[in-house]
């Protein structure tokens, strides 16, 4: 019953309420024509009645007014006159007979048999009489009162009455068909008003239960939704409309719910990005200033101070240094914008790989006292196609990384070779190492991990440029790290020249 | 009160942990006073209770504990108490200023700071003591 669609019920419901009136209607129609019927069979049977007793009246006059003509000593024409009219009535009255029971032809019969009778008694019997009477007043006295009188009278009588039974008979069965029929009409027409009664409640009840409650689930949903609670679901199904309805109103707060969602996400990453940008102008100035004081300071200084001469020479390798910082700085912040444009341009040429480890090393490794640098190289050259500022910026920024997060010391190893026809680059380091929790963050943008709360400098752009570096030549970076014992980086680059070549170089 | 260094100069704390800035304050104000240095916070405070020195030069950014922390605890020490302290920060938005007198600074320099405002700074806190 849930398939039917609302249209199709109410459809349905219309169908059967006409189906049941038409039969009352019906029924009530029958019963009329069978009241009419009835009545107009009555209204016959009384006229033929009438009739009837019409002509038995006018038998019995001139059957009367025989006999007092016989027994009246002086034959009393007052006698003949009165029979007289009557015979002269009595063909009227037998054809009015006859026309009445002209389309039922027992009775016309029966009619016929009466004429036939009268006739026959008044020619063979009442002239007879009168002649006799006429002549021999006590020998029609003896005709009048004879057998043969009582006889024919008897056999006219007997006609007309079975004519009057008949009718009456008739007229009794069809009285009684006719209250059998307004009996079953108003049988039907209560029954049939009852039933419909009862179909237009339980169509109510019907659509109260599939409409009225499916709409009012709806209809407290969706407060729901205004008030904001998008999470809110509706049993799927019901009826035709409704159905489509509950399920259409389902995907509506699905795509609100996931709209949201997708809003509240990018919301929180603007606001995550905010709070970047934030961190990195208030890291920015920071990193800048310490360099920046000692290039400022020591400068000062020299121009105003005496020193001798290789202490001189410190201090101009000292600004030497922090200027450079602050170059690199600035590099990494040109880097952010490289980033955010998508794509770096790079100045491919052959370059030894080996040759930029030593360089890179030397330079990161001449200031720092408590590390140990173990260099694990290979004796031949290892020649690559790359970009050599920018592989050197990604070299430079891992040992960097690497003096930056041992702040205890200790043994900073590079290794560098070929693996599966590849380029092979790692630096490990024996310092704070970096959480699982982080590991696969620390290449993001900005991302400092446990570094943001300790005054290890940085701006959280060196291993997201690094990333981009290496990917564009085609090569992978990834870290293992254990907490408390240090962190690898490796990073690996397509080997594109061939042995041969190598060697040559 | 403290004890002048032998020669007669006053002797001031130098609390840095970038080496090249430790170096910067130390040439800069080694002609007029005997300099002494610490890395971080715990050094410094060790340091200071075992000799109080005439000036203490003061960052506050440092690994482990933060210059504010010596400030506090140096203001709760009887014997401390008087040190004057010039703290030395790149951290210099008002909060920070603020929070670093608070806690008992007498000066607050940034970085980058001029070396001869440095050297004048040092020398009024100590006359200002005397």
């Amino acid at each position: 019953m849930k398939r039917f669609s609302l249209v199709s019920r109410v459809g349905l419901l219309a169908c059967v309420v006409a189906l049941v009136v038409g039969t009352i209607v019906a029924a009530a129609l029958l019963a009329i024509l069978s009241l009419r019927k009835s009545e107009q069979s009555e209204s016959r049977a009384k006229d033929v009645t009438v009739a009837t007793l019409g002509v038995q009246t006018l038998a019995i006059e001139i059957e009367s007014s025989l006999r007092g003509y016989v027994i009246s000593n002086n034959h009393s024409p007052r006698y003949l006159t009165t029979l007289h009219q009557a015979r002269g009535q009595l063909p009227g009255a037998l054809s009015r007979l006859d026309r009445l029971v002209g389309d039922d032809p027992i009775q016309l019969r029966r009619a016929h048999d009466a004429a036939g009778q009268l006739q026959s008694y008044l020619r063979d019997y009442v002239d007879n009489v009168i002649l006799i009477a006429k002549i021999s007043p006590p020998d029609a006295r003896g005709a009048a009162s004879s057998d043969e009188d009582k006889r024919r009278t008897s056999a006219i009588r007997g006609t007309l009455r079975s004519i009057l039974q008949t009718e009456n008979l008739r007229s009794v069965r069809r009285a009684v068909h006719t209250r059998a029929v307004s009996r079953t009409a108003v049988i039907i027409g209560v029954v049939g008003l009852a039933g419909s009664a009862v179909l237009v409640l339980l169509f109510g009840a019907w659509v109260a239960s599939g409409v009225a409650a499916p709409l009012r689930r709806v209809a407290a949903a969706a407060t729901e939704v205004t008030r904001g609670d998008f999470s809110v679901r509706l049993d799927e199904g019901g009826a035709g409309e409704v159905g489509t309805l509950v399920s259409a109103f389902n995907s509506m707060a699905r795509s609100l719910e996931v709209g949201r969602r997708e809003l509240l996400l990018q919301n929180e990453r603007l606001r995550e990005s905010e709070q970047h940008k934030r961190e990195l102008i208030s890291m920015v100035s920071h990193e800048l200033r310490t360099p920046l004081s000692a290039v400022l300071g020591f400068t000062s200084l020299l121009l105003e101070r005496d020193f001798p001469p290789e202490e001189q020479q410190r201090y101009l390798e000292i600004v030497d240094t922090q200027a450079r910082r602050l170059a690199s700085l600035a590099g990494d912040f040109l880097d952010v914008q490289l980033l955010e444009g998508g794509g770096f341009e790079l100045e491919r040429a052959p370059f030894d790989l080996i040759e930029l480890a030593r360089e890179q090393t030397r330079l990161f490794f001449s200031h720092t006292e408590l590390h140990e640098l173990v260099l694990d190289l290979p004796d031949e050259p290892l020649i690559i196609d790359g970009d050599r500022d920018r592989l050197a910026q990604v070299v430079g920024n891992l040992l960097s990384n690497a003096i930056k997060y041992s702040p205890e010391g200790g043994v900073v190893r590079v290794h560098v070779g070929t693996q599966d026809g590849r380029a092979v680059f790692s630096v490990s380091d024996s310092g704070l190492g970096i959480p699982p929790e982080d590991r696969d963050r620390v290449f993001d943008k900005f991302f400092r991990g446990a570094a943001k709360e300790t005054t290890v400098g940085g701006t959280g752009l060196g291993l997201a440029v690094a990333r981009e570096i290496v990917t564009t030549h085609g090569g992978s970076i990834a870290v293992d790290s254990s907490v408390g014992h240090g962190s690898t980086f490796t990073f690996e680059l397509p080997l594109t020249l061939t042995p041969a070549a190598t060697v040559s170089a | 009160m403290n004890g002048n260094s032998p020669d007669g100069r006053p002797r001031a704390l130098i609390v840095e942990d970038e080496d090249t800035l430790r170096e910067l304050i130390i040439v800069t104000l080694g002609e007029a006073f005997d300099c002494q240095e610490a890395i971080d916070a715990d050094t410094a405070l060790e340091m200071l209770r075992a000799a109080p020195p005439d000036l203490m030069l003061l960052d506050i950014a440092m690994p482990g504990r933060s210059g504010i922390d010596v400030l506090r605890e140096m203001r709760a020490d009887p014997e401390l108490q008087k040190v004057p302290v010039c703290v030395v920060s790149a951290w210099q938005s008002p909060r920070d200023v603020a929070a670093a007198l608070e806690a008992g600074a007498d000066r607050f320099l940034a970085k980058p700071f001029r070396v001869d405002e440095l050297a004048s700074v040092a020398r009024s806190l100590v006359e200002r003591r005397r």
